[in-house]
């Protein structure tokens, strides 16, 4: 067979678990942490570009920084690839044309909400916009391809 | 494209879950190809009918609406 690029079945439960928290983490440091110096969460780590506001670019540096939201951002996004591309039970080709679907679909709409909040958000919170944007893909894609496999489950239950 | 894999699993007394697993599929899969939902490959459609003992056509049917479709 052709490789499929999916994971095995068993990493989408090992996704889901780690997801979870994650991404409520995320969420409260969005929400509450942003700003805040968590000074036990600094570490020093090698830097390939190192740019503080108002001073020099520097590159190929050991920097000093605050890596949790470096640390959160690698887990939710390795346990949302997890999660989305793991082999369901049975894999199938027609579940494989359910999962391209849902991936352009939830392409199209990460780029409609993007394309709208070029247009209609402006100053510093467009940071925020592209923070939520690295992971949306993702997680539209999660939505829509569960959502999707649900319902195709409750039409196998009125079958019978 | 029409099937008749609804009757022929009558016929042979399978239910959709035993048709998917005797073919290597879900049992989503077996459902949405029987609503027409769903164009499947050569490959399964081959297995289908070999589980049906019928040949190809036997089991599957083109439709003149196939003509002007390219999905």
């Amino acid at each position: 067979m052709k490789t499929n690029y999916l994971f095995p079945n068993r990493f989408k439960r090992i996704g889901w678990f780690i997801f979870f928290p994650s991404i409520i983490l995320g969420i409260i440091w969005l929400l509450f942490l942003r700003n805040s110096d968590l000074p036990w969460f600094s570490f020093k780590v090698p830097a390939l570009i190192d740019d503080v506001l108002f001073s020099e670019t520097r590159f190929f540096v050991i920097t000093e920084a605050v890596i949790m939201k470096e640390v959160l951002a690698i887990i939710l996004i390795i346990s949302s690839l997890l999660v989305a591309f793991s082999k369901e039970k049975y894999e199938d080709e027609y579940i494989m044309r359910v999962r391209f679907e849902s991936l352009l679909w939830a392409t199209y709409v990460n780029y409609l909400v993007l394309l709208f909040t070029i247009l209609f958000i402006y100053g510093t919170i467009f940071l925020d916009v592209l923070i939520v944007n690295m992971f949306t893909l993702l997680l539209f894609f999660i939505f829509r391809f569960n959502w999707k496999l649900h319902k195709l489950k409750i039409e196998l239950n009125n079958e019978k | 494209m029409k099937n008749n894999i609804r009757i022929e699993r009558a016929r042979n007394n399978l239910t959709q879950a035993e048709l998917a697993e005797l073919v290597q599929v879900s049992r989503q899969t077996i459902n949405a190809i029987e609503q027409g939902k769903y164009n499947l490959s050569t490959k399964l459609a081959l297995k289908i009918a070999h589980v049906f003992k019928k040949s190809v056509h036997e089991v599957f049917e083109l439709e003149d609406s196939d003509w002007n479709t390219s999905l």
